[in-house]
């Protein structure tokens, strides 16, 4: 990267062309060998990346596109195939999947960036303690999902579950959250929503600190309250950031596995089969490998979508370019 | 347009540090009034609490026939320049300086005369469209003034408002800053550590150091009649001379070094007090233009080495060496700056086709009419 860039600035240098040709000469020779050596320490890494991420990923798309036989020493690829995807269009359980992984990773994202933004702006406002507060703030997200999931599950569950007494003891009887779908979608987000708000609200924690000051007495002389000040000041200049924690954390929502898994296995029914929860059935309990890639790769390919939309609309906003 | 009126204002922070000590000051409507001072004097915590962007810890504070001490900044009707300007970002020149008269829900088109008035004004007309990170220090400062005109403020507070321009457009923009005032007649107040910009702009020019006012006057009477040492040394550049001297045979001779210069009775009818010192050591100060370049041994004269010879075009600056001790006032000038005029160096003004160069031994001949005579003790000023 460093390389190509170097090349770069030599192209716009305009001084570049009053130097004699020997010179120009020479600078080219040595941005080659710098180029060189960039690649050979580099290849190592490439390697790794190569072997741990580009492999599955392509392999994954040629199982997709495969028709994939399973015999007793494993499994074989019988010719190109679109039926996997088509199964897909026309299966209503990866519909659904969809339609609630979309609708999961919106409101919860959305939840998350309100309150993690109100957070950080109050933790702004603190004059001491703010790091213990952070430190406090950042213990859900650094458990890991699978252990924190299986705190909710105490929490949420039937029979010993916090939640259901909480509830029975104020006198609403005993609901079965778990096992009855909004309640089980509403709980899974309340979890979600509680481990990654910290993760939101430090990222604009650390936009809010960088935002100039004089700018906020400027708007004081001129006239803003503190709420005017917020959303035509605090909120315009942070958008960058929150850009930034929103992509975060659409491509992270949108993979969601571990928080469903572990709470419900994508029940009751399948009201919390989130799209990486339909291919692992799909691929591991159904062992319907060709499908199950489908559902990986389609996923893959929606949420890159996705994100390149969201980038292309909040461009200058991610560049920071609006500043 | 409005008068301000400060009366025993304070500051002092919660660790007990005391910022402003005790400040009266009124300001007249329409006045330019010039805060100056070395960075750490409290001139610019002055300003924010006129501003309220810092809470008054005592006395009062009037903007017009209100005391506005305990006034949100936004209901003071006041307008601010910010010394790194605090545009916002995010907003084009035309939002920027609408901006205030937008949250005042000011008719659309009325804004639109306004800014665009403002904007001729201050030439910004062809950049109205544009984002202040497109703009040069010069026009972002240019878009902080039209973002304070434009509402029409009681009072302008301006915060070392030309400190991040270059030298050639802080003599423009000072210029332009006082026509806009001119026209417009209101209040201001000017924060600089500059004492030229403090000269050349104010209406009168109040020099404070360690949280109080030492002397607020004219620019001419600040330079003319300094109250004390620190004012006399900080203002003028370059800055003037001071050295430990003995009065002798009364008052009649005063003893600079190893050389002695008669005082004239000008001096003394300018200076009654001077009586009373008969015999005992003073300070003395002497501005660079009022050393006149004599021969060497000439009497009334300091025998002086010159170390470096200035030339500025229109005149000549002379730094020399004498035996005299020199005074120096703790806090008025930078480290090095101190360190450079330590014992007995000076400058002399003199007229520009003189023929000296470093290293000739000369005399220079104060003037004793406008000699500045200060107690050794108080340091204050001897009239």
């Amino acid at each position: 990267m460093a390389v190509v860039e170097v090349a770069d600035e030599a192209k716009v240098d305009p001084s570049a062309k009053q130097k004699p040709k020997v010179n120009k000469q020479f600078r080219d020779r040595n941005q080659i060998m710098l180029a060189r050596l960039g690649w050979r320490f580099t290849t190592p890494a490439l390697v790794i990346v190569g072997a741990i991420t580009i492999f599955p990923v392509v392999f994954s798309i040629v199982l997709s596109l495969s028709n994939v036989n399973i015999t007793g020493n494993g499994f074989q690829l019988q010719g190109f195939t679109f039926s996997n995807y088509s199964l897909l269009i026309h299966s209503s359980e990866w519909r659904y999947s969809l339609g609630f992984t979309v609708f999961y990773t919106f409101v919860s994202v959305f939840i998350e960036v309100v309150l993690g933004t109100a957070f950080a702006v109050l933790m702004e406002r603190l004059s001491k303690g703010r790091g213990p507060m952070m430190a406090l703030l950042l213990l859900p997200w650094s458990i890991i999902t699978v252990i924190s999931a299986e705190l909710w599950q105490y929490v949420y569950q039937g029979t010993y579950g916090v939640l259901q007494y909480l509830i029975n003891s104020v006198g609403f009887g005993k609901p079965v959250i778990l096992g009855t779908p909004t309640p089980a979608i509403i709980a899974m987000m309340a979890a979600d929503i509680w481990k990654t708000t910290p993760f939101v609200s430090v990222i604009v924690l650390a936009g809010l600190v960088m935002l100039p000051s004089d700018v906020f007495e400027a708007a004081s002389v001129d006239g803003c309250t503190p709420w005017q000040s917020f959303w035509k000041i605090t909120f315009p200049l942070l958008r960058p950031t929150l850009s930034i924690a929103v992509l975060f954390r659409i491509l992270q929502a949108f993979g969601v596995f571990d928080l469903p898994f572990v709470l419900t296995s994508g029940g009751p029914g399948t009201s919390t089969t989130s799209l990486a929860i339909l291919g692992y059935k799909v691929m591991f309990d159904n062992l319907q490998f060709g499908p199950g890639s489908a559902v990986a790769v389609s996923a893959t390919l929606l949420v890159l979508i996705g994100c390149l939309a969201f980038l292309r609309a909040f461009r200058t906003q991610v560049n920071g370019g609006d500043l | 347009m409005a008068t301000i009126e400060m009366s025993n204002m304070k500051k002092r922070y919660p660790n007990g540090a005391d910022v402003i000590r005790d400040v009266s000051l009124s300001i007249a409507e329409g006045e330019f009034m010039v805060l100056v001072g070395p960075s750490g004097c409290g001139k610019t915590t002055l300003l924010r609490m006129i501003a309220g962007l810092e809470d008054i810890t005592g006395g009062d504070l009037m903007i017009g026939d209100r005391r506005v001490n305990d006034v949100s900044p936004k209901d003071r009707d006041i307008a601010m320049v910010f010394q790194n300007y605090a545009l916002y970002p995010h907003m084009s020149v035309r939002d920027n300086i609408g901006f205030a008269l937008k949250l005042r829900k000011t008719d659309d088109g009325e804004i639109k005369r306004k800014v665009e008035e403002a904007a001729e004004l201050l030439g910004l007309t062809p950049y109205l469209d544009t984002k202040p990170r497109q703009l040069s220090g010069g026009q972002r400062q240019r878009v902080a003034m039209g973002r304070a005109i434009v509402r029409e403020p009681s009072v302008f507070l301006m915060d070392e408002p030309l400190s991040n321009l270059d030298a050639k457009l802080r003599v423009k923009m000072r210029s332009e800053i006082l026509k806009i005032q001119r026209r417009l007649g209101v209040a201001t107040v000017y924060v600089t550590h500059d004492q030229t910009e403090a000269m050349t702009m104010g209406d009168r020019v109040a020099v404070l150091s360690k949280g109080d006012i030492l002397q607020c006057d004219t620019p001419q009477n600040l330079y003319d009649h300094p109250v004390d040492q620190f004012v006399a040394s900080f203002i003028g550049s370059p800055s003037i001379n001071m050295y430990s001297a003995q009065l002798s045979e009364g008052a009649k001779f005063l003893n600079i070094g190893g050389e002695s210069v008669e005082l004239t009775d000008v001096a003394h009818i300018s200076h009654p007090s001077l009586a009373s010192y008969a015999n005992s050591r003073i300070t003395v100060g002497i501005r660079p233009e009022d050393l006149e370049l004599v021969d060497k041994g000439t009497p009334n004269s300091i025998t002086a080495t010159v170390e470096l010879v200035e030339a500025l075009g229109s005149e000549l600056l002379v730094h020399f060496n004498t035996d005299a001790k020199a005074v120096v006032v703790e806090g008025v000038k930078d480290e090095e700056e101190t360190i450079l005029e330590a014992s007995g160096a000076g400058v002399a003004r003199i007229e520009p086709r003189a023929s000296v160069k470093a290293g000739d031994i000369i005399g220079l001949r104060p003037n004793p009419a406008v000699m500045h005579f200060f107690d050794v003790n108080t340091e204050l000023a001897i009239y």
